[in-house]
């Protein structure tokens, strides 16, 4: 276990290089220089050229990337040329949100998926089974932001039931749960499809194994045959599907955040992107895959520890 | 994933013989009502795209300020206008012309890339670790996220869409090629091209590439949907098709402007969206079942 932990460590180490290297050569090739916009405006050639040595920009580009990378250890991701403030300080305020918006939306999401699968499982070729099946390829043809403005043209305008621009605060408010209702609808509304289907395809997996078969043949009660022999066995593959539609739920959670200008990580990597604001989209997206990184790897883990076959693998 | 291999198969074992040929695959399809409607609407679809200019009844970008934001069913605009009077049946036409190209161009980028990729990995035992991980690699990082890092190097527009959108798919086909060609590889045929002094690249070609192509293209199929969905959230966002460029994603971006006032202009975007890739994965679906009965859920 802990040797397949540290390997994975291991592996997951060029890849973590690979981005960095990767935003460093983003800022490479941008047309703006950093001196110049650093020293402002007024500057003469002579403080340019100061600013210069001091940031290192005068250095080989081998050495630039090791300065880069010692700044990143300090949590220095530069200053957006926008408005000067540090780009750390723009993420830290900004991935708390998104965090919240995603696990807010798997809250409900997870385990809906997750009921409708496993009903359409157990009734498999019903006329219900056939209606999720197709509510879920449905769904699973819906942009996000046909469902966002959906739900804000309806919910929002017409019924004025709840807000749908920005976040209301802390989630125990009453303003702070208003506020990130639409947004959670919007974006776990796009994720119930896929866990149902991954559900669906997994429990029907396992209501034909052989330990399912002994369960009912000594007599167990039909609920506790699926609920404790087959949903439980069946979690397994969708804990790890779930895990690794997080890219997708990242993807979502960007849009969601722009249409309900939710303060999120994606809302400020994409105004970063659309103003120019080299600094700060480097910032982003190198902060997004590190994270994407992450996740995976804990994914991984977790599906290891999870089942036991697995151990030794 | 080896849909052609029994036939591959029984053709290598009597070269004599007439290969046996299966009942059509588009006769399979069009048995099946759900199938044969989602083919219908794709063929459609193609239609109205490519036909956008003849069928459009004005210039895309034909503005008439006095009509803005007109609802459905105005006399000579049956669906509308947009927010600046542009007629919304040449938007949506133009619309779906520029997303249904920014999907095909993904797919079929990222899928020869990627099928290369999965031929080379299969094929070359020396490289193939080397090539697959590089691909896990690919595969780890979210569509998304290409989205934004090459929007922010090359600028927002339709090619930086097409260029992470391929990206995003090179590692999914590289698999799946991969794991067909395999399994095509060990067939007796192949010995016996082999044998007969064949070269790589023509063993390749003409025989393992040929029998991998059902896997290739239901994932093709697949795919589009998903790309299309993707493109037109890449062009929502505004890292895509610039207005004034008629493209269904950055239409409902635009439209999101008057959601208030003329919702029409936003949801018929979205709808046309919605149709396109809901036929899609209904297609590919029932394409998977055709081809590779074996592989039904």
């Amino acid at each position: 276990m802990l040797r397949h932990v540290l390997q994975r460590l291991l592996t997951t180490v060029p890849v973590m290089l690979g981005v960095l290297l990767i935003g460093f050569l983003l800022m490479q090739v941008v047309p703006t220089d950093p001196a110049i916009v650093r020293a402002g405006p007024t500057a003469t050639a002579d403080v340019i050229a100061a600013i210069r040595t001091e940031l290192g920009l005068d250095q080989p580009l081998y050495v630039q990337f090791g300065i880069y990378l010692w700044r990143l250890l300090q949590g220095d991701l530069g200053v957006s040329i926008i408005n000067n403030v540090p780009v750390t300080q723009e993420l830290g305020a900004t991935i708390g949100p998104t965090l919240e918006l995603m696990f807010a939306s798997l809250f409900w999401a997870i385990p809906l998926g997750i009921g409708l699968g496993t009903v359409a499982a157990y009734f498999r070729g019903s006329v219900l089974d056939r209606a999720i099946t197709a509510l879920s390829v449905a769904g699973g043809s819906v942009p996000v932001f046909f469902l966002g403005l959906m739900l804000i043209w309806l919910v929002g305008f017409q019924w004025q039931l709840l807000p749908f621009t920005g976040r209301g605060g802390p989630l125990w408010t009453a303003d702070g749960w208003k506020a990130i209702a639409l947004p959670a609808l919007t974006l776990g509304g796009v994720f119930v499809a896929p866990v149902a289907r991954m559900t669906r395809t997994a429990v029907l997996e396992v209501l034909g194994a052989e330990h399912v078969r002994t369960a009912r043949a000594k007599g167990l009660a039909e609920r506790s045959v699926v609920l404790h022999h087959a949903l439980r066995n069946a979690l397994i593959p969708v804990i790890t599907l779930i895990g690794l539609q997080i890219g997708f739920l990242l993807g979502g959670a960007v849009v969601t955040e722009t249409v309900f200008s939710w303060p999120g990580v994606g809302r400020l990597a994409v105004g970063a992107i659309l103003s120019a604001d080299f600094p700060m989209a480097q910032g982003t997206i190198i902060v997004l895959s590190l994270g994407f990184i992450m996740v995976n790897l804990v994914v991984d883990v977790l599906y290891v520890a999870l089942d036991p076959r697995m151990r030794g693998a | 994933m080896s849909g052609a291999n029994p036939v591959a198969a029984a053709a290598a074992s009597s070269a004599t013989a007439v290969p046996p040929r299966r009942p059509g695959v588009l006769k399979r399809l069009l048995r099946e009502p759900i199938a044969a409607l989602a083919l219908a609407v794709v063929v459609l679809l193609v239609l109205a795209a490519v036909l956008a200019p003849v069928l459009a009844p004005t210039d895309p970008f034909d503005n008439d300020l006095a009509s803005a934001m007109a609802v459905p069913g105005t006399p000579g605009l049956l669906l509308g206008a947009d927010g600046q009077g542009r007629d919304m049946i040449t938007r949506l036409l133009y619309g779906l012309r520029a997303t249904l190209l920014i999907g095909a161009a993904s797919v079929l980028l990222g899928g020869i890339v990627g099928g290369a990729a999965g031929f080379i990995a299969a094929y070359y035992k020396r490289v193939d670790g080397l090539l697959m991980r590089l691909m896990d690699v690919l595969l780890s990082f979210p569509a998304i996220l290409f989205g934004l890092a090459i929007a922010a190097i090359f600028g927002p527009g339709i090619p930086a869409v097409i260029l992470a959108l391929s990206i995003a798919t090179v590692p999914l086909m590289a698999r799946i090629v991969r794991s067909a060609a395999l399994v095509v590889m060990r067939q007796d045929y192949i010995e016996a091209a082999r044998a007969t002094g064949m070269g790589d690249g023509r063993l390749i070609f003409r025989h393992v590439a040929p029998n991998c192509l059902s896997p290739m293209f239901v994932f093709a199929t697949l795919r589009f949907g998903q790309v299309i969905l993707l493109g037109s959230a890449l062009s929502f966002l505004g890292l895509g098709a610039q207005p004034p460029v008629a493209e269904l994603g950055s239409m409902a971006a635009e439209g999101r402007g008057f959601l208030f006032f003329a919702p029409h202009v936003a949801v018929l975007p979205c709808v046309v969206i919605f149709i396109v890739v809901l036929a899609f994965n209904l297609l590919g679906d029932a394409l998977r079942d055709a081809l590779d009965p074996r592989l039904r859920v």
